[in-house]
């Protein structure tokens, strides 16, 4: 039933991802119900997916790389919704659900494998505390990446003073910079308390803090990336578009992390 | 009778001979009405506008009525008819609608989406029908405009994005800031221009406004006409620190905003963005201030270039635009195609079942022993036939009204079936 229903979100998605890139292009206000109906309607079908896997499992579809992914995937969905409505930024989808697509095909392709012994291996309640806060960190640095796009994109066009397609459709530099601050404070938080229970849990489990796994060490440059961010805007009133190359820097890293964790050996592999 | 359009525009005829043909109010109701009494015309509408000067009406034979109506107009100026003769252009059924729907969606304006256009087809239509030259064909007809009209400026951006300068630099600033309420704006120079892009950024809410002017009299006049305060010349620096948008205007041959000097500004501002509206010649602003960070500098040129990128964006959504126009002229034009068959439909289906009745009492009276199964029968029988009957006929017709060939149609069905007079 899983990969059925996944499989159908996935088709949802796709076609929400094609219909949101033609808004882009065409200002057509039905491309943008469809992209919308076709958006939730994936998103239904992945929570329907997603909690027929753990009724079957007997616990939260958390236990391997891929089911997390699946999840943050789940949640970046639901906070893009919403953001696009809070902020009215309405080609929102255009730059959210294409990293949706490629992270939530990647989590179909490395279906979960049932090995014997992770429900003893991720004993204990705060291992899904940790897993549940990283990727609620991750779903909003989805949602900072697309923000952080879009301002690179729209500063570029005011900057060469030749407005093209998108300099139409994308809305103003201070909206976006103020969608990656917010994005960037409601993640940071996440991947911190996260990232905590995961060292401490290490430590106990692995008998080391990183124990060689690539996953974790990556893991630690992006939260450095991200902190430091974080940092630059709070006490340097950093903004713009140097904070916007550094939100696509961070994500750049939270990929290469998920990348490794996926498909290097290591402890946190499916 | 014929629905047609009759005139002339800015685009075939020359500025000199619209601005002589331009009928003020009261002679065209003065037109109107006597255009109404000469009888050419069934319903008529007349559109005077400064690029427009053009016939909308009803009539059995158009060309007739066209030649009546600018026989008079020009009799109204003292033209002579022959001369402005071969400018008009004529439409008739399908071609007016479609003319109509373009007219007041902006479509066919010099500027394309300019706004003024749909109120001055409303005020024409409430002339004419306060001089009761209005029928039912017109009132569909203009009702359908201004609905399209709406439709139009709602569904595309054929009426948005600037055509001047100025206010091409305030959508920019919209670009940068979200929103204009409470910008600081900074005004160098005592400018027209610079005070018509100042007034338009106070408009949308931009406040509180400072003007600085190397005449310290000039600056607090200045500053007065915009509700504004005078900030001292030799304050520049200081001034441009505390604001978001500055629009220079100096006659100053060097100029006045160095880069160096907006370095220094920006360095205690953490990335605030300003921006620069330099609309001097020579400018006032360095241009190279532009590749500083938050800092976007637009000389008149670059605004000039955004005004015709702007053009262009209009242009490409009134294609748009104009499958819009030609969805609602085949919606309108089937509607008010079936209006035209039904008459006949409903006229033919009553003679039919008229004859039905008819015959089938004739016949149950030779059966007076008949059962009521009988009887049933007999009535479903023809009622039957009559139905196969009339299937083709009529869909023959209300196809014909979708193709607008319905009158040869319409006239064959009365005399085929002995329907009388329409």
């Amino acid at each position: 039933m899983y990969p059925t229903l996944l499989d159908l979100a996935i088709f949802g998605y796709i076609a929400a991802t094609g219909l949101s890139l033609a808004y882009l292009v065409q200002r057509e206000e039905w491309l943008h119900r469809l992209a919308s109906v076709a958006t939730i309607a994936g998103w239904v079908l992945h929570a329907v997916s997603l909690l027929a896997l753990a009724v079957r499992l007997g616990r939260p579809p958390l236990g391997s790389l891929s089911e997390a992914v699946s999840v943050a995937v789940w949640v970046a969905v639901l906070w893009a919704l919403w953001v696009e409505r809070q902020y009215g930024v309405k080609v929102l989808g255009a730059f959210v659900l294409p990293v949706v697509l490629v992270f939530g095909i990647n989590s179909t392709t490395t279906r979960p494998l049932a090995i014997p012994g992770i429900e003893r291996a991720l004993g204990g309640a705060w291992i899904w505390v940790h897993i549940g806060l990283v990727l609620l960190g991750i779903a909003a640095f989805v949602l900072n990446f697309a923000g952080a796009l879009m301002y690179v994109l729209q500063e570029r066009q005011l900057k060469a003073k030749r407005p093209g397609k998108l300099y139409y459709r994308l809305p103003d530099l201070e909206t976006l910079d103020r969608l990656t601050y917010r994005t960037l404070a409601l993640g940071f938080p996440f991947l911190t308390t996260g990232l905590i229970l995961g060292v401490l849990w290490a430590g106990r489990a692995w008998g080391s803090v990183f124990a060689y796994d690539p996953l974790a060490l990556l893991s630690f440059v992006a939260w450095v990336i991200y902190a430091g961010t974080l940092a630059g805007r709070a006490a340097a009133g950093w903004r713009g578009r140097r904070a916007a190359y550094f939100a696509i820097i961070g994500f750049a890293t939270l990929v290469l992390t998920l990348g490794a964790g996926l498909f290097l050996p290591g402890r946190h592999g499916s | 009778m014929t629905l047609f359009v009759a005139g002339l525009s800015h685009k075939n005829a020359p500025v000199e001979l619209r601005e002589q043909l331009a009928v003020e109010e009261d002679k065209l109701r003065e037109l109107l009405r006597d255009v109404a009494a000469t009888g050419a015309v069934q319903e008529t509408l007349i559109l005077s506008t400064c690029n427009r000067v053009e016939v909308y009406g009803v009539a059995e034979a158009p060309g007739e009525a066209r030649a009546v109506v600018f026989r008079h107009l020009c009799r109204h100026r003292g033209l002579s008819h022959a001369s402005i003769e071969p400018l008009l252009y004529t439409h008739v059924d399908d071609d007016a609608v479609r003319h109509a729907f373009r007219v007041a969606a902006s479509l066919d304006s010099m500027l394309i989406g300019e706004p003024q256009i749909l109120g001055q087809v409303k005020d024409a239509f409430a002339l004419a029908q306060a001089c009761e030259t209005v029928g039912p064909a017109l009132h569909t007809l203009f009702t359908q405009a201004f609905a399209v009209g709406k439709r139009v400026r709602s569904e595309t951006e054929i009426a948005r994005h600037a055509v001047s300068v100025s206010f091409a630099a305030v959508e920019l600033a919209k670009k940068i800031f979200a929103g204009l309420g409470g910008r600081a704006v900074l005004l160098v120079g005592a400018g027209k221009m610079g005070e018509l892009a100042a007034r338009h950024l106070v408009e949308h809410g931009a406040f509180p406004i400072y003007v600085a002017n190397r005449t310290w009299q000039r600056a607090q006049e200045m500053a007065r006409a915009l509700s504004g305060a005078a900030v001292p010349f030799a304050e520049l620096e200081a001034a441009l620190a505390g604001v978001d948008i500055v629009i220079t205007s100096t006659g100053a041959p060097e100029p006045v905003v160095t880069r160096a000097m907006v370095q220094r500004v920006m360095h205690g501002r953490r990335a605030r963005p300003l921006f620069f509206i330099d609309i001097a010649v020579p400018r006032d602003v360095e241009g190279s201030v532009n590749t500083l960070d938050a800092v976007y500098c637009y000389d008149i040129d670059d605004l000039k270039q955004v005004v015709e990128a702007n053009i262009r964006e209009r242009l490409r959504e009134a294609q748009r635009a104009e499958a819009l126009v030609e969805r609602e002229v085949a919606k309108f034009l089937a509607r008010r195609g079936d209006v035209e068959v039904i008459p006949t439909i409903v006229s033919l289906r009553e003679r039919l079942e008229e004859i039905r009745v008819g015959e089938v009492r004739k016949a149950l009276a030779r059966l007076p022993g008949a059962t009521a199964e009988t009887r049933e029968t007999i009535e479903m029988l023809s009622s039957a036939i009559v139905k196969k009957i009339l299937h083709a006929p009529i869909n023959k017709l209300r196809e014909s009204s979708r193709a607008g060939s319905s009158r040869s149609w319409l006239e064959l069905v009365h005399e085929l079936f002995g329907l009388g007079r329409r």
